[in-house]
């Protein structure tokens, strides 16, 4: 080997040890710095492909008609979910006041976002949408539908974040079936691809009493999705030596998702 | 040489912005056009060995910081078995075996045969998303292959292999406006490889 060749080498696997050895605040940061500069290129990717597509559609409205549309169906979904997140929170008060245990409760901010691109990587399952860190969206942040969970924040930047979806392996959550006490881990399944990939919720008691049709929400444990959103209907059930695990078909249909809402923190000002 | 080995850098990075622009294909098992290791392969078999692991260290860092998952969080003792992702930089290893690939037909495609490199170039990637796959599989134990995950590996290689040529062109496109020559010169004297 030429001696160029070889200290090209040995250059080559220092730079591998050292990115190799970087620690998890350190990688945040590095793709950080990517996300920054790469960022007006996704934007602009995605401002093309909502060109393209509304002037596909402008045969059916007009432009300016197109815009209030979305806006309002926008603002109606952000609604809804306020609005369930709402009565759920009035029953709860109903309930605690009549305990006289009144504890006050945090409100439910989501912030709108759109999705600008769809499955960056190969293999996870991850979405970009148009707001970061700017906006006030973190790292773990739950992303919803009004349909149910989506999934979560995985690396937010200054104006975009990538979401991993609840379809990806890597997206776990503790959820429970509706009307059964039976409690497990969702996530999605390695490999899978189409546009109803299945979920598995795993751990469940090996003789639960588990039906297909039957409802899957989270049980707000584990510190990273709040209670009862919606996340599917079990599909099927199989009981094994030590637990049971059932699939479950997701309720949000993440092919037709142009829309998500990040549950933001509440700031000090809100919760006062 | 250096004004080529520049322009290959600046072809690379532009590659990785051309990337975000190509979706994955949903009705073909999420197939999709990997441009950014095209690329590299492409300039892989037309550059010295030095400059070949210069590039795989660039696109596996920018690959890697583009898509790398952070950790899965929340409480311990709720998630107790958290899925492990692959670590920052695994993807720097891998480009530079598939770079030592393409450098091992750099004899051919000096000689002007570029077609089997663009083929080896189709074979390089398929090799590498089978070894991603593996490796996920390796962190995360229980191996699961399903037909699936077979058929996006062989679709993504196929559908960019097909864009080869076109990258092919660009390159010598670029060799020839900074006047420098791919050529090689072992290949005078001894003949040790396929004509």
């Amino acid at each position: 080997m030429k001696p160029q060749n070889l200290i090209a080498l040995l250059l080559f696997i220092m730079g591998a040890i050292w990115a190799l050895t970087r620690s998890e605040q350190s990688v945040r940061g590095i793709q950080k710095t990517v996300y920054r500069a790469i960022s007006p290129f996704i934007t602009g990717g995605s401002g093309l492909e909502t060109t393209a597509s509304e002037f596909i559609k402008e045969v059916e409205h007009s432009k300016q008609w197109e815009v209030k549309y979305n806006l309002a169906k926008e603002e109606l979904d952000k609604k809804r979910i306020e609005v369930a997140y709402l009565r759920k929170l009035e029953l709860e008060n109903a309930r605690l006041n009549q305990a006289l245990k009144f504890q006050q409760e945090a409100p439910f901010h989501v912030l709108a976002s759109k999705i600008i691109r769809r499955q960056p990587s190969t293999w996870w399952q991850t979405v970009t949408i148009n707001r970061g860190e700017q906006q006030g969206v973190g790292v773990q942040l739950p992303v919803l539908s009004p349909e149910g969970l989506v999934g979560k924040v995985d690396a937010p930047s200054v104006n975009t974040s990538t979401v991993i979806l609840l379809t990806d392996e890597n997206c776990q959550v503790s959820a429970k079936v509706d009307g059964t006490p039976e409690v497990g881990i969702l996530s999605g399944q390695r490999g899978q691809t189409g546009d109803t990939p299945s979920l598995r919720l795993r751990f469940l008691s090996k003789d639960a009493k588990i039906k297909p049709g039957m409802l899957v929400f989270t049980t707000g444990r584990g510190g990273l999705f709040p209670a009862d959103i919606l996340l599917g209907t079990i599909e099927s059930f199989e009981s094994g030596p030590l637990s049971g695990d059932a699939l479950v078909k997701p309720a949000v249909d993440f092919a037709a998702l142009h829309t998500v809402f990040v549950k933001i923190p509440n700031s000090p000002e809100s919760s006062r | 040489m250096i004004k080529y080995t520049i322009s290959v850098i600046l072809l690379t990075l532009a590659a990785c912005m051309v990337q975000q622009f190509l979706p994955a294909i949903s009705g073909l098992h999420g197939a999709r056009v990997l441009i950014l290791p095209l690329v590299f392969l492409c300039a892989a078999v037309s550059v010295d060995f030095a400059t070949m692991l210069l590039l795989a260290f660039i696109c596996g860092f920018l690959w890697d910081a583009q898509h790398a998952l952070g950790p899965h969080g929340g409480d311990p003792e709720v998630y107790t078995n958290p899925v492990e992702s692959l670590r920052f930089g695994y993807s720097i290893i891998l480009y530079a075996l598939m770079g030592l690939l393409m450098q091992g037909i750099q004899p051919l495609f000096r000689k002007g045969k570029w077609h089997i490199s663009s083929l080896l170039a189709g074979i390089a990637i398929f090799l590498y998303l089978f070894a991603e796959y593996l490796l996920i599989n390796f962190v995360r134990g229980d191996f699961v292959f399903p037909p699936t995950a077979f058929y996006r590996i062989y679709l993504t290689s196929a559908l960019t292999m097909l864009f080869s040529p076109l990258i092919f062109w660009l390159i010598f496109q670029l060799a020839s406006a900074c006047h420098h020559t791919i050529r090689y010169d072992g290949l005078k004297s001894k003949a040790r490889y396929l004509d």
